[in-house]
């Protein structure tokens, strides 16, 4: 762990703030993301998660603080430059987000349309949907419209489109939400599955404790729209603070 | 990216108010478009409003140039009416241009129409002018006009009856010129004359008439026309006859200037007939209305000859005319 | 003291909605000329509109056009001019009822469409999956919709002027013992240039107002299943506002333009 402090981290905030008119959803919030980690951060609903990683990819414009990602500032960045790093970034949404007029193909596409370039040794766009189906056990879903899929189905498509261009880092944001435990475990058991096929740096949010234990290799606890407490799994359960233990008992 | 609040309510009202102002400038080009042509004024005193309105057209040869633009009664039978006038069309009004109210159409509105000036030494109108007005009878007007006209008129009847019966009953001087026989005979006889010649004349254009508007009818019919002998014939009968009656009145016109010869100098009786100034001016009259008479025969005449359906008629007396002139 | 906070409040919003919509007018005309462009997208967007409003906008102009001369009849016959039936229904369905009525309806029917469709995708986040894809989603939904509009409008306007004036010509047939071949004889006899190209023009507008006026509300949805409902009908409120906005400033326009 110590010897991570010293490499550069793939990804880094600091100070983070951000409100909507009286609202003061984050005061302040610090993170630092370095390569090959799982890191697990844990919060209320509304505690400002889902805006923090929305500020982390620029759907959100912070009001105050930076954001680097690769070393690259990305509140300053221009579109153009955004949108490239951004294929970098791999993003699964609370809901799935898929596109519900377009069959799973022309989910699955839709990030090729403009990036072909991005992918590594690209074959074909045919080849690079059947790999990313394959990767979620879904290739006969191919011609599907999302409607049609239940909703751990619809996760993995998601997660196979958040996948498609290969990004370094992988985003989830609650991924396990909405879901009966045993497809929840399906799909935690996925993303450490592509986590190490890739090798690539994770960030999940959640406030699901099952899926923090199994994933995490840090943790983070944000209340109150600052970093409250930081550590392992087994460093923070064993926490004597009571706003940590909250979490915890259930 | 994001825009503040303020920022949007700034663009909101903007725009709120920029539509309102664009609606209202466009209202106002298409209600008057005028707007953004340079007016002058020109004003006029009227006696009778007629009923005009602010914003009635005002029309110069027919044109609507402007409107009105105030209406003020300065006192009694006094009433200023200024117009606003296009200033490109002021250039053609003159100084001595005459404004009247009249009304467009059976029911239209009124408008105020300048008539043309036509001293160009006046030069042109310059704003503040005021120029003349021509205030256009009213019904009532026209029917005590009416009324005099008429009463005149009964006067005149009755004056008339009077001296018609003076020279019935061979009073006067008249009386005794109507009574020597021998002028009498004569100048009846030249009257009676005259009447034939005149009726032979107006027969044979009326004649004339008929056959051209027949040829202007149809241009088939001309064409029948002329390949047909029997009007041929017709139309050289025709103009046989006409010639007969312009010889005939040049004849009688003759006979009348030496009778006025005799007047003028004096002789015979007619020593009378000068001092009875009314038969002189009859005589004078009938002498113009001969005389007019036989010119307008003479451009009949001409007329016809430049017609092109005698063009060949009139060509072939020209030619005969001339054989005879070289055989002579 | 409380309603004059309320009124304010109100008005403020009102203003700030009207400015963030000029806005996001600019930003569509700022995004609509550069590139990359998305033809695919705007060929099926304009193909998707065109047939959707087929049918209602057909339906919708033959009975407009039948129940407009069925109900002049009476009025025309009292001064015997059933002969300038032709000449008065063409024109004023070119001109002015058929834009609008059919606007209106395309207001409904595609102005609610989008709101609702963008608004729904806003709400589950599939508009940000797209600019977290790398896909500007601004161009991608929005800019090919308002194009679309802007471009199908006119052609359904001529389509259901067309068809109203079917329907009138139906009418005459049958109660006026009119042909159908003197009926359009009269009409495009009626018919000049300077009232179809205003009406065309107006159209055009119309149909851009309703494309962007729906892609706002549904881009800026609120949260919530809540919030798509609220898009797609105040879509339609404002849309419906700003035709008769348009078509009273087209009025100004041709008649200044055109001396009608």
């Amino acid at each position: 762990m110590t010897s991570k402090k010293n490499i550069k981290p793939v990804l880094e905030l600091k100070n983070l703030k951000k409100s909507f008119g009286d609202n003061h959803v984050l005061k302040g919030f610090n993170l630092k993301l370095f390569e090959g980690e799982n890191l697990v951060i844990m919060g209320k609903s509304g505690s400002g998660k889902s805006v923090m990683v929305k500020c982390l990819v620029g759907l959100i414009q912070p009001d105050s603080g930076s954001i680097r990602i690769k070393d690259q500032d990305i509140i300053t960045m221009g579109q153009t430059e955004l949108d490239l790093l951004r294929t970098e970034i791999g993003f699964l949404f609370q809901g799935s987000a898929l596109y519900d007029s377009m069959t799973v193909r022309e989910n699955l596409e839709f990030p090729l349309r403009r990036h072909k370039d991005k992918i590594e040794n690209f074959q074909s766009t045919e080849f690079s949907v059947k790999e990313a189906l394959e990767n979620v056990g879904l290739a006969h879903t191919i011609d599907l419209m999302p409607a049609e899929l239940s909703g751990g189905m619809q996760r993995r498509v998601a997660m196979a489109r958040a996948l498609i261009l290969k990004p370094k880092i992988i985003m989830y944001d609650e991924p396990t939400t909405g879901l009966d435990p045993i497809t929840a475990k399906e799909i935690i058991q996925l993303m450490r599955t592509i986590q190490k096929k890739y090798n690539t740096s994770s960030l999940i949010i959640t406030h699901d404790v099952d899926c923090a234990r199994v994933i995490s290799n840090r943790m983070i606890l944000l209340v109150d729209g600052i970093n409250y407490a930081e550590g392992t799994f087994e460093e923070l359960s064993n926490s004597k603070d009571e706003q940590v233990q909250a979490f915890f008992k259930s | 990216m994001e825009k503040s609040n303020s920022q949007k309510i700034k663009v909101g009202i903007f725009v709120v108010v920029g539509t309102v102002l664009l609606i209202a400038a466009l209202y106002f080009i298409g209600s008057r478009q005028q707007m953004f042509s340079k007016n002058i004024d020109l004003y006029g005193v009227f006696e009778n409003a007629n009923g005009l309105q602010l914003g009635n057209n005002v029309r110069y040869s027919g044109v609507n140039v402007g409107t009105v633009s105030m209406i003020e009664m300065v006192e009694e039978g006094k009433i200023i009416v200024a117009m606003s006038v296009e200033e490109k069309t002021a250039f053609f009004i003159k100084k001595d241009a005459v404004a009247s109210i009249g009304s467009d159409g059976l029911v239209g509105s009124m408008v105020v129409n300048i008539l043309p000036g036509k001293d160009i030494k006046a030069g042109w109108v310059v704003s503040g002018d005021t120029i003349k007005i021509h205030s256009k009878v009213s019904t009532d007007e026209m029917l005590s006009t009416l009324n005099k006209t008429n009463e005149n008129a009964a006067l005149l009847t009755a004056d008339l009856l009077k001296i018609t019966n003076q020279i019935v009953a061979g009073k006067g001087t008249l009386g005794a010129l109507v009574s020597d026989s021998l002028i009498a005979k004569d100048i009846r006889q030249s009257a009676a004359e005259l009447k034939r010649m005149t009726s032979g004349a107006t027969h044979a254009i009326s004649q004339i008439n008929t056959i051209i508007s027949k040829i202007n009818y149809d241009e088939s019919a001309a064409a029948l026309l002329l390949s047909d002998t029997v009007s041929k014939n017709q139309i050289q009968k025709v103009f046989g006859n006409l010639e007969k009656s312009s010889a005939n009145i040049k004849e009688v016109t003759k006979t009348l200037d030496d009778y006025i010869n005799e007047i003028q100098s004096g002789k015979g009786t007619l020593n009378y007939v000068t001092q009875d100034e009314v038969l002189v001016q009859t005589i004078d009259s009938t002498m113009i209305n001969i005389k007019e008479a036989a010119e307008k025969l003479n451009e009949n005449m001409e007329a016809l000859k430049h017609n092109f359906l005698f063009r060949g008629y009139f060509r072939k007396l020209e030619r005969k005319e001339r054989k005879e002139a070289k055989e002579n | 003291m409380n309603n004059e906070n309320a009124i304010l409040s109100n008005t403020k919003s009102f203003f700030a909605e009207i400015g963030d919509m000029t806005f996001f007018a600019g930003r569509f005309f700022r995004e609509v000329f550069s590139p990359p462009f998305e033809f695919k997208e705007l060929v099926r967007q304009c193909y998707n509109m065109g047939n959707r409003s087929l049918l209602l906008v057909s339906v919708t102009g033959f009975i407009l056009g039948l129940v407009f001369t069925l109900q002049s009849r009476p009025t025309l016959m009292q001064f015997g001019a059933q002969s300038w039936m032709a000449s008065m229904v063409s024109l004023s369905i070119v001109r002015e009822i058929g834009p609008v009525i059919i606007a209106l309806i395309c207001a409904g029917r595609i102005g609610s469409g989008i709101g609702a469709e963008l608004g729904s995708m806003r709400v589950t986040e599939q508009i940000d999956a797209m600019e977290v894809s790398g896909t500007n989603p601004f161009k991608y939904l929005v800019v090919t919709r308002v194009v679309a509009t802007t471009l199908m409008l006119p052609l359904l306007i001529i389509m259901g002027d067309a068809i109203a004036l079917l329907g009138s010509a139906i009418v005459e047939n049958l109660k006026g013992d009119v042909s159908f071949l003197l009926y359009f004889n009269q009409v495009f006899d009626a018919l000049q240039f300077s009232d179809l190209l205003p009406a065309t023009v107006k159209s055009v507008f119309f149909g851009f107002a309703i494309g962007l006026v729906g892609c706002y509300k549904g881009y800026n949805c609120a949260k919530g299943t809540v919030g798509v409902g609220e898009a797609s009908n105040s879509a339609v409120v404002y849309i419906s506002m700003l035709l008769f906005i348009i078509d009273f400033i087209a009025v100004f326009v041709t008649d200044i333009f055109f001396d009608i």
